[in-house]
């Protein structure tokens, strides 16, 4: 970054997501009886977009990079700029993107879709707060700021009964973390009297009897994270919430909100509970998170196996990703020069991750929107019809299931490496083992798709409406999964190098 | 001046996108993309001459190209390598499938075969693939390519694969190439592990290495503490594995006879150019490892000649035209190992270059009388072809002189040069001495199963009506065999190593120079440095060189004018008969080609009991375990999704549970709670 520019530029992808976010409440107010779906869609993305481009120039100029000076940080240290946040920020983004553009065929005759677009971006604008965030403060400002939208987003379509309960539920679930959070909060604080990161970490070593104060707090925030990434025990929102959602939103919540959770989860137990100073406090948070990963991953994908509906079995795959991601924080030992390289490899996934799961929910907002079933067998001899879309879907879940050549086999094989070589064989074998099951399930999808014949000749009649901006999304994700696996070795770059200045 | 080595890479891909242009819009090209082929095939033919004169200009050319994977030990690369030899081979391979593809016009295309975009879709690919295999500057690259060789030989024979006979002729040929390919990439890996690099030429190259090893200025990796001269014969007898079952060498020879249920042209493609001829050019590539170790060559020249004879006795009864020329060509590639094996690695590639010729020559002749007779392959319903076909015949009849190795067409220089050379080098050496008199012995039972062959198809009188009425051929066909007519005659005076000798003409052996790198070349890939390396002294016989030459050059000469001889007066005869019978019970042996077919059968059953035990693992053990995980998955995610049960109040209580079950689990084991 230039020296010319002052530091709050820094901030500006975030600042344009929520800019865009308020010119669309504006344009919403002054003219609230225009059906204006195509120009709030068009706007979104296009301040989505803005947002994306900033960041990827910030990261190629090195912004908040140690080689420019480091990272940038404002607010008395409360915020700071670094890769990994403009890392995750470009997830963010490029999923917000994504699924606006979605949503603009989703909606085609939603009554008052404006809405929609106005939440998805404050949400996003959460996300990218979230991922700048350097107390704790912000952090459950942040972390707010993003389920608040994101309860009403889920509850969208206000006449149908399992989006409200799905809403419902999350919110009450959600409510419920956010107290466990708050209160693990003012647990460290009590034991470290600061929240900024670096300074928290600085008292970590210091506790002394107040280690278990600290302790307590320190789980109860992993709880906190557990229900942002919807990672056991704090999952159970997910599977409904996933389902009842508007297809969109539901990409958006278990791809950008994981990646957001995730993005709190690096930054707090690096920055804030350094792995050094915390088993020197008696405080273990990578046993936790082992747990965790374990007990996730393997109820993910186990769960998923036995699903009847599809959009159901991603979200039981999305709890499974979410397992295969805390790897890069169960999978870490105090002074190994292995972890920038699992840590790293679990960003990298949560990008390829943004860019398969987002596809795959937008296929499954593409068949709702076609009005067809919702089953595996609803989807048989889709192919025909449908090729291209059909294609893109085969890629995500191949991809999904960590199959070479996609991008989410490199990204899967960078984490597993990173764990084995960091001494984690079992973490590892587990992963492999649930994926093993995934191709399981994804493959039935596949199957359907392209082998099965549909139950009656005319059960794919329905088929008759070209969701241009669906398709374009659709395949735009397929593409870039794709096209992720010869760019792998910038990403996997970015990723190590983001998780290098963290340790 | 722009530089001809820039263009080697698009020697090879000329031909693949004539395979993707074929492949992708052949139905709707005229002539199912023939001309596209055509046209990509004279492309490579031109820029290979332009890159055999750059050669000629005295330069040479070892790039890497690509870097596809990079370890800490070695690194996988693609590159191109253009010296003499290769050089010399790019310009046979795309000569040789320029006229095939010329050829397949009249012969597919003419003939109104369906699928032919197919056809030439495979014709690209192989040629690409056997050119890719021929600019290949390292081991794991000429592997790689010498597979897309043997894949492309299964799609081409198996063409016509609505028949029963093509598909597991197709099968049969891709397996047995497959079981000596096994050995050849064990081959492959364990000269990655003892080299650290698979590059045929340069300093750090394995042949050099090897070379340097062996004189104690080098180390090199062996396993088990392997005596070094030791195990350099292994990995040369693991890398002869693919050769023997490519060139089709006893006894990996059984799946050409078969292959000729493929289209003829692809039958010459195969013989003369690509597939049958990329085990022999390996051998050649590496010839600088393989002459390191004695016991290897002695090897190759004893399988070469056994091949050579033993081939040649099978061909004299078969009745059918493709067949006799399918045995011409394994006893011809046994004649090629001979000469490596006998220190004669300019001879062998002598015997490659005028075989290549003459043996497409043959293969478009058999395809044009093929198409004459309507497809009618036995020989016993043709006969007096001759004036009915005379550019046909005239051209058959000079490649068949050719194979036959009659004074003064190409055959006889290059086969007499393996035999002198396998006799000077073979005075001291038994094995080679052995390899000799067989080979010798092959010369006249080839020459009279030529002659049957050409008697009985063109002489005589016409034994059926479509004998006596064949259906023309027109120019596409003529034209490839005028062209390789030709030069079935003249090829051979590229190296007249007996004329220079006796008559002390200096400078006529160009062969000799050129592989020599007189003109150009790389270091340490030159047939001097080969010589000097290999373990062979020579020895003569009735008192000096010149003798020698003379004499072995007219015992040779003459066995092959008694076994034309013998043919003429059995056959040359209005209406031949049969006289297999008086051959008593060899004959059944060799019709059923010493039954070594029953007996690749008969291993391949008795290999069944272990294939058993392995699928009992796989099934009882491996499926066993997957099987075993996709149940337990399956009981499981049912149990879990009745945790699932809809009720928040019952998930607040599971989550807030889950919470305090991790804060004792921390708690207890950072001791908090003291």
């Amino acid at each position: 970054m230039s020296s010319v520019a002052p530091a709050w530029s820094a901030l500006s992808p975030a600042l344009l997501l929520g800019l865009t976010g308020l010119a669309l409440l504006l344009v919403d107010t002054i003219r609230p009886n225009e059906r204006s779906n195509t120009s709030m869609a068009v706007v979104s993305a296009l301040g989505a977009l803005a947002s994306l481009s900033v960041t990827v120039w910030f990261v190629i100029a090195g912004t908040g990079h140690a080689d420019t000076g480091g990272a940038i940080t404002l607010l008395e240290g409360a915020v700071k700029v670094d890769t990994m946040s403009l890392f995750f920020t470009a997830i963010f983004a490029s999923v917000t993107a994504l699924v606006v553009v979605a949503a603009h065929d989703y909606f085609h005759d939603h009554q008052r879709p404006a809405a929609f677009y106005s939440l998805t971006l404050f949400a996003a604008t959460g996300m990218a707060l979230l991922a700048v965030a350097n107390s704790l403060a912000i952090v459950f400002v942040a972390l707010e700021m993003v389920s608040l939208p994101s309860y009403a987003l889920v509850a969208f379509l206000k006449k149908n009964r399992g989006s409200v309960e799905a809403g419902l539920k999350y919110f009450l679930i959600g409510a419920l973390s956010s107290a466990v959070f708050l209160f693990g909060i003012s647990l460290v604080y009590a034991a470290t009297g600061s929240l900024i990161f670096g300074e928290v970490a600085g008292q970590i070593e210091s506790l002394d009897t107040l280690s278990g104060v600290a302790g307590i707090g320190i789980v109860m925030i992993v709880g906190g994270v557990a229900f942002k990434t919807a990672s056991v025990p704090f999952h159970f929102w997910a599977p409904e919430a996933y389902e009842g959602a508007p297809a969109p939103v539901s990409a958006f919540l278990s791809s950008a909100s994981k990646a957001a959770g995730f993005v709190v989860a690096f930054r707090v137990f690096t920055e804030a509970f350094p792995l050094g100073a915390s088993l020197a406090a008696d405080i273990n948070w990578v046993l936790a998170f082992g747990v965790l990963a374990a007990v996730t991953m393997t109820l993910g994908n186990f769960a998923a196996a036995v699903q009847e509906e599809v959009k159901r079995m991603l979200a039981y795959s999305s709890i499974g990703h979410a397992g295969y991601a805390l790897i890069g924080l169960a999978a870490l030992s105090a002074g190994s020069a292995g972890n920038e390289a699992v840590m790293g490899a679990a960003m990298a996934h949560l990008l390829v991750y943004g860019f398969m799961n987002t596809g795959a929910f937008l296929f499954v907002a593409m068949a709702e929107r076609w009005g067809i079933g919702r089953t595996f067998e609803d989807y048989a001899g889709l192919a025909r019809r449908a090729p291209v879309a059909c294609t893109a879907m085969a890629v995500f879940m191949f991809s999904l299931a960590g199959l070479p050549p996609f991008a989410g086999f490199f990204s899967k094989y960078f984490l597993f490496m990173g764990a084995i070589e960091n001494g984690f064989l079992w973490l590892a074998g587990l992963g492999a083992v649930n994926s093993v099951v995934s191709l399981y399930y994804y493959s039935r999808v596949v199957r359907a798709m392209f082998l099965d014949d549909p139950a009656t000749p005319s059960a794919l009649d329905a088929i008759d409406v070209r969701p241009t901006a669906l398709y374009a999304a659709v395949v735009f994700a397929a593409v870039a999964t794709v096209l992720l696996l010869p760019g792998f070795g910038p990403v996997i770059e970015a990723a190590e190098a983001a998780a290098a200045a963290l340790f | 001046m722009v530089d001809a080595f820039a263009y080697v890479p698009a020697v090879v891909l000329l031909p693949f996108f004539s395979f993707l242009v074929a492949l992708g819009a052949g139905k709707y090209l005229p002539k199912g993309g023939a001309f596209g082929g055509i046209a990509a095939t004279a492309g490579s033919f031109l820029l290979s001459l332009w890159i055999a004169t750059a050669v000629a200009g005295g330069r040479a050319y070892n790039e890497t190209l690509y870097t596809w994977a990079a370890g800490d030990q070695f690194e996988l690369t693609f590159g191109a390598l253009i010296d003499p030899l290769s050089a010399l081979m790019l310009v046979i391979v795309t000569l040789v499938a320029l006229l095939v593809h010329v050829f397949s016009l009249g012969y597919m295309n003419d003939e109104g075969e369906t699928g032919l975009p197919r056809y030439y879709a495979g014709l690209g690919l192989f040629t690409a693939s056997m050119l890719g295999f021929v600019v290949a500057d390292n081991l794991l690259m000429a592997f790689m390519f010498f597979e897309l060789v043997g894949l492309c030989s299964y799609l081409l024979i198996g063409f016509h694969f609505r028949e029963p006979g093509p598909p597991s002729a197709a099968k049969k040929a891709f397996l047995v190439t497959r079981f000596g390919d096994y050995f050849f990439l064990v081959g492959v890996v364990a000269v990655f592990a003892t080299f650290g690099t698979a590059a045929f030429a340069g300093e750090g190259s394995f042949p050099a290495l090897a070379e340097a090893a062996l004189a104690g200025s080098g180390d090199v990796w062996t396993p088990g503490g392997l005596e070094l001269q030791t195990w350099l014969t292994v990995v040369g007898l693991l890398v002869l594995g693919g050769v023997v079952g490519k060139s089709a060498q006893f006894p990996l020879h059984t799946w050409l006879p078969d292959a000729m249920e493929g289209p003829t042209p692809v039958s010459a493609l195969i013989h003369a150019a690509t597939m049958v001829a990329a085990g022999v050019y390996l051998v050649a590539r590496m010839y600088g490892f393989y002459a390191l170790t004695p016991t290897t060559l002695a090897v190759i020249a004893f399988i070469g000649g056994f091949t050579a004879l033993f081939a040649a006795t099978m061909g004299v009864v078969k009745d059918e035209l493709k067949q006799v020329l399918a045995y011409s060509t394994i006893s011809q590639y046994g004649y090629m190992m001979l000469a490596l094996g006998a220190g004669g690695y300019v001879a062998a590639v002598f015997h490659l270059t005028t075989h290549a010729f003459f043996k497409a020559l043959l293969f478009l002749g058999a395809g044009s009388v093929i198409i004459a007779m309507h497809h009618n392959e036995d020989m016993w319903d043709m006969g007096g072809l001759k004036s009915r076909m005379p550019v046909t015949y005239y051209t058959f009849l000079a490649g068949s002189l050719a194979l036959a190795g009659i004074f003064p067409f190409a055959g006889f220089w290059s086969k007499d040069e393996i035999l002198y050379e396998a006799l000077v080098h073979g005075l001291n050496e038994p094995l080679l001495l052995g390899g000799y008199v067989m080979g010798l012995l092959a010369v006249p039972v080839t020459a009279f199963y030529t002659f049957r062959m050409v008697f009985l198809t063109f002489h005589g009188e016409p034994r059926t009506d479509l004998a006596a009425d064949p259906e023309p051929v027109r120019w596409n066909v003529k034209g490839p065999l005028t062209v390789l007519g030709s030069l079935a005659v003249v090829t051979g005076f590229i190296n007249m190593v007996p004329v220079q000798k006796v008559l002390g003409l200096e400078g006529i052996d160009y062969l000799h120079r050129w592989l020599d790198n007189e003109w150009g070349g790389i270091e340490g890939l030159s047939s001097h440095h080969y010589a000097d390396l290999g373990p062979y002294s020579s020895g003569y016989i009735a008192g000096g060189e010149v003798p020698t030459v003379l004499v072995g050059a007219a015992v040779s000469l003459g066995l092959a004018l008694a076994g034309l001889g013998l043919a003429w007066r059995l056959y040359n005869v209005t209406s031949p008969t049969e006289h297999t019978a008086k051959l008593g019970g060899i004959k059944d042996v060799l019709y059923n080609n010493y039954y070594l077919d029953e007996l690749q059968v008969w291993i391949a059953y008795r290999t069944e009991d272990i294939a058993g035990g392995a699928d009992t693992f796989d099934q009882g053990i491996i499926d066993g375990v997957v099987n075993g995980v996709s149940s337990v998955s399956l009981l499981g995610g049912s149990r879990v999704r009745r945790i699932q049960t809809g009720l928040v109040t019952q998930y607040a209580a599971m989550l807030t549970l889950g919470l305090i079950a991790l804060l004792v689990l921390l708690g207890v084991n950072g001791g908090w709670f003291l």
